[in-house]
């Protein structure tokens, strides 16, 4: 068999991995759904587990490797061997850059110019560098630009409740029409799509974020990026493509050329998604260099091949050169862009926004940051759909990061989903018993609405809904006056701090939509001392009516 | 059933031809009322003193199934291919010991008994205050719905439809279309304190067939509860008070909370099943505000008794 008719076989098999591993990035994306039970079972953070940049920045900010998972070396001795493979034969985002290019290619010439390597790939080397900087100094903002990140966070925050929006429509307005042909309703066909929809991929309530037109923006021009060059993102940009790029500098399976073959046509040049230089003999750049076989593939004299080399042997490889004062550039730049995020008072702890509720079990604020990379695993998992990525609400060190917003959804008692699937443990796994204790906030009446205070009508919602066996909300009979000076007794709603979790099930329940007359702030959260108005003492959880230890959903 | 039927008829008919020939017609009434064989109640208890060592899985089913064998069979309300909706409650993500949501072994044997008797489909669903899929799996009433061939529905937040209630309060209010469009609907309440009326019962769960800002309905929760009940023509209930909440309802959580009572009653008069329901907890139905209410307002009596309900003690 010829270098050829080989590496067009091995194409095919990379194809057809990128599309089985893409297809279990999206299956395990949706078996993230809310579960029915206390969190879902598959194991649904193995792509941020594989992924060195999440290892490696996780430990850079916490010094420690406690809670993060270390399947990332594996990565790493596949690039030693094989090159950047996890850029052209893994990578989910990498995929849908391919399926960009081609797309492009259908409609426009591939051109020399733009496939040839361009000094501005050295890019995702200083933006690696100084995003490793900020993560060493305690800031992890790699997950703004970590392709697993960036894709999870986009399509499980924009693209699939667009599409969840789109096919309810669709399936409720065929529902509520009941368009039909004698016995034949075109319902008996949606239904059943329908609910496979909502029970395997979406969710039976509709989930929906705020805040995510940036995200969706930042997905749809990394996409289109691909109309200027092919894989603008992992040449570019890509802080992984980096990091992989230079542990990939020496694989031990390298691409040689033979000069005798070469009539210089460039076909290679025009087939390398990368611009590794695949024309160049002894300048191929290890790593550009995706080993995605396209350049073997596409010589028409059998001139190019990859071939096991010696580790140590220096040949047969280009280098990129970063240059020094450029490296320290970046890294000057990262403690920049670090110290102007933390230039603000709440960084600093001097001041504590009541919007900002944390999930169960998140770590105090700083530590927090260090580990979250703003995947959008726990939003996706929410069963209420109450965790949303914030904005403002955290700073600019803090973006996307989760926040739970009760207006929208609150915490759920019975559930701990959040903490379980958090890759990095920002949100630690807690047990259901003792994800039960911890306060993430205080819930406080706003008595100028609530409505036996603001009209003197009962109402009770929000004690009905307080899951906490005993109540964090109690009454107090209290005389009404109406207008015509008839007096009734009513009961009057009261918050006991001790026991309230800051749930937030009554803000969501409150009869108030616009702004509820019971609201939840930060206040009283267990994971800042300072931050904790309530002087506590005396009460045991235990006592409470909750049973410690005891494991649900036995059914 | 037909030959109850024919004997009804002539015992009528004998009543009729004696009652002209006396020409007392209050006698005739009260006698045609007296002759009436098809009842309205029933009762079924499980024998108090074996109720510590009982099965509460069997318990609940067998009880079920003698409550609706002594209201005349399933077969008396369903009738062959229809649609039949049961609607448990399932408000919350609770276990089913913390008897927050119906007993899953009460909706399993009812989903049999409707289909034995014919029943097409049998769809179970509710309106839950907790996420329905976690509610509907913890209260393990979804697991022994799809073992008895039952079909568990998640409501969809677009299919509430303005219905025309024509209520005293109110007139119109989004209810779940599935639900009105069912041949029967069965309520099958658990029996709960509430912290708002006092308990909760039949006609408090009917708040799990409504979409809208239901949280408004506790300001005027009599009429609410009321106008919903006159809109959905209850035609049988059936209350699994198997375990009662007896504090801390309608959500509860604490097992301190659950008493044992081996309960289930049934009946197609739903203030009368609600008024029972309120006498278990231990406060005259009277006293209820709602319960009460829908009686004055002609849903129904509280003098469950009066409808002499057909009892039976199994163990």
């Amino acid at each position: 068999m010829s270098a050829v008719q080989r590496a067009r076989r091995i194409i095919w098999i990379r194809r057809s991995v990128q599309v089985v591993v893409l297809a279990a990035f999206l299956y395990l994306l949706t078996a993230n759904r809310p579960a029915d039970g206390a969190a879902p079972s598959a194991p649904v953070d193995l792509f941020f587990d594989l992924n060195p940049l999440v290892m490696i920045s996780s430990w850079l900010a916490t010094r420690t490797l406690a809670g993060i998972s270390l399947l990332g070396l594996l990565t790493l001795v596949v690039t030693l061997v094989f090159g950047r493979v996890f850029c052209g034969w893994f990578c989910p985002l990498g995929t849908l850059h391919n399926a960009v290019g081609s797309l492009r290619n259908q409609f426009r010439r591939v051109v020399k110019r733009t496939e040839e390597f361009s000094r501005w790939q050295r890019a995702k080397f200083y933006v690696l560098v100084a995003l490793l900087v900020m993560t060493a100094l305690g800031a992890q903002w790699v997950g703004v630009l970590d392709p697993f990140s960036l894709l999870y966070r986009s399509v499980s925050l924009t693209v699939l409740p667009a599409g969840d929006i789109a096919v309810s429509a669709m399936s409720n307005g065929i529902y509520l029409a009941d368009p039909h042909l004698g016995p034949w309703h075109l319902r008996d066909l949606t239904e059943p799509f329908y609910r496979w929809w909502q029970e395997r991929v979406t969710s039976t309530e509709l989930r929906v974020f705020s805040g995510t037109s940036a995200v969706f923006l930042i997905f749809a021009a990394a996409l289109l990026l691909n109309l200027v060059r092919n894989h603008f993102w992992c040449r570019y940009l890509c802080p992984l493509g980096g990091m992989l790029g230079l542990v990939a500098a020496r694989p031990l399976l390298r691409l040689t050329s033979d000069p005798a073959q070469c009539n210089s046509c460039h076909k290679c040049t025009l087939a390398c998604p990368a611009a590794a230089q695949p024309e160049k003999p002894d300048e191929w750049l290890a790593t550009e260099c995706f080993g995605c076989w396209n350049c073997v593939g596409s010589c028409s004299n059998q001139g190019l091949d990859f071939k096991w080399i010696p580790p140590l042997k220096k040949t047969s490889a280009g280098t990129v050169d970063l240059g020094k004062r450029r490296v320290l550039t970046s890294a000057v730049g990262g403690v920049a862009a670090l110290s102007m995020m933390r230039i603000t008072p709440a960084a600093n702890a001097k001041t504590f926004n009541p919007a900002l509720i944390r999930p169960p079990g998140a770590r105090a604020e700083p530590d927090f940051l260090q580990r979250c990379v703003k995947c959008g695993l726990c939003m996706q998992t929410c069963p209420s759909g109450g965790l949303q990525p914030t904005w403002a609400e955290a700073g600019l060190e803090g973006l996307w990061s989760p926040v739970l917003v009760p207006a929208i959804g609150w915490c759920e008692f019975e559930c701990h989903a959040c903490g379980q699937v958090c890759p990095t443990e920002a949100i630690a796994p807690l047990p259901l018993p003792e994800k039960k204790k911890v306060k993430i906030g205080l819930a406080v009446f706003d008595t100028t609405r609530c409505l036996p205070f603001a009209f003197g009508r009962e109402c009770i919602v929000c004690e009905e809904h307080c899951p906490v066996p005993d109540k964090a909300i109690t009454f107090e009979m209290r005389d009404a006056t109406d207008r015509e000076g008839n007096v009734s007794t009513i009961k009057f709603p009261r918050v006991d701090p001790e026991r309230c979790t800051g749930c937030g099930i009554c803000e969501t329940k409150c009869v108030f939509k616009d702004l509820a007359a019971i609201r939840v702030v930060s206040a009283n959260e267990d994971r800042h001392p300072d931050n904790q108005p309530i002087l506590s003492g005396g009460y045991s959880y235990e006592d409470s009516g909750n049973e410690a230890g005891e494991t649900p959903y036995g059914y | 059933m037909s030959d109850s039927t024919r004997r009804d008829f002539l015992k009528t008919s004998a009543l009729v031809g004696g009652g002209l020939l006396t020409a007392d017609f209050a006698a005739l009434a009260r006698a045609a009322l007296a002759a009436d064989p098809v009842p309205t109640m029933s009762i079924a208890r499980w024998d108090e003193a074996e109720l510590a060592a009982a099965n509460l899985t069997a318990a609940a089913v067998g009880l079920t199934e003698a409550a609706i064998a002594s209201l005349g069979g399933m077969d008396r309300f369903v009738n062959k291919g229809e649609t039949v909706w049961i609607k448990p409650n399932i408000g919350w993500n609770r276990r089913p010991e913390l008897a927050a949501n119906t007993n899953p072994d009460v909706v399993g044997a009812l989903v049999r008994m409707c289909l034995a008797a014919g029943a097409k489909t049998v769809k179970v669903g509710d309106h839950p205050c907790h996420p329905a899929r976690q509610a509907y799996r913890n209260s393990g009433i979804a697991k022994v719905v799809e073992a008895t061939g039952g079909r568990m529905i998640y409501l969809d937040e677009k299919r509430y439809k303005d219905m025309p209630l024509g209520g005293e309060f109110l007139k119109e209010w989004p209810v779940y279309l599935e639900v009105a469009e069912a041949d029967l609907v069965i309520n099958v309440p658990i029996l709960k304190h509430h912290g708002l009326t006092g308990c909760s019962v039949a006609m408090k769960n009917y708040m799990g067939v409504i979409g809208g800002n239901r949280s408004a309905w506790h300001q005027n929760m009599e009429a609410c509860l009321a106008d919903i009940t006159r809109f959905m023509k209850p035609r049988i209930t059936v209350l699994d008070a198997v375990r009662v909440l007896t504090d801390h309802g309608p959500q509860g959580g604490d097992p301190d909370d659950v008493e044992v009572r081996g309960i289930v009653a049934a009946g197609t008069d739903i203030v009368a099943i609600d008024a029972f329901g309120a006498t278990l907890l231990g406060h005259r139905p009277e006293d209820i505000g709602h319960i009460a209410g829908a009686a004055k307002r002609g849903l129904g009596t509280l003098d469950f008794a009066s409808l002499k309900p057909v009892e039976k003690i199994l163990s």
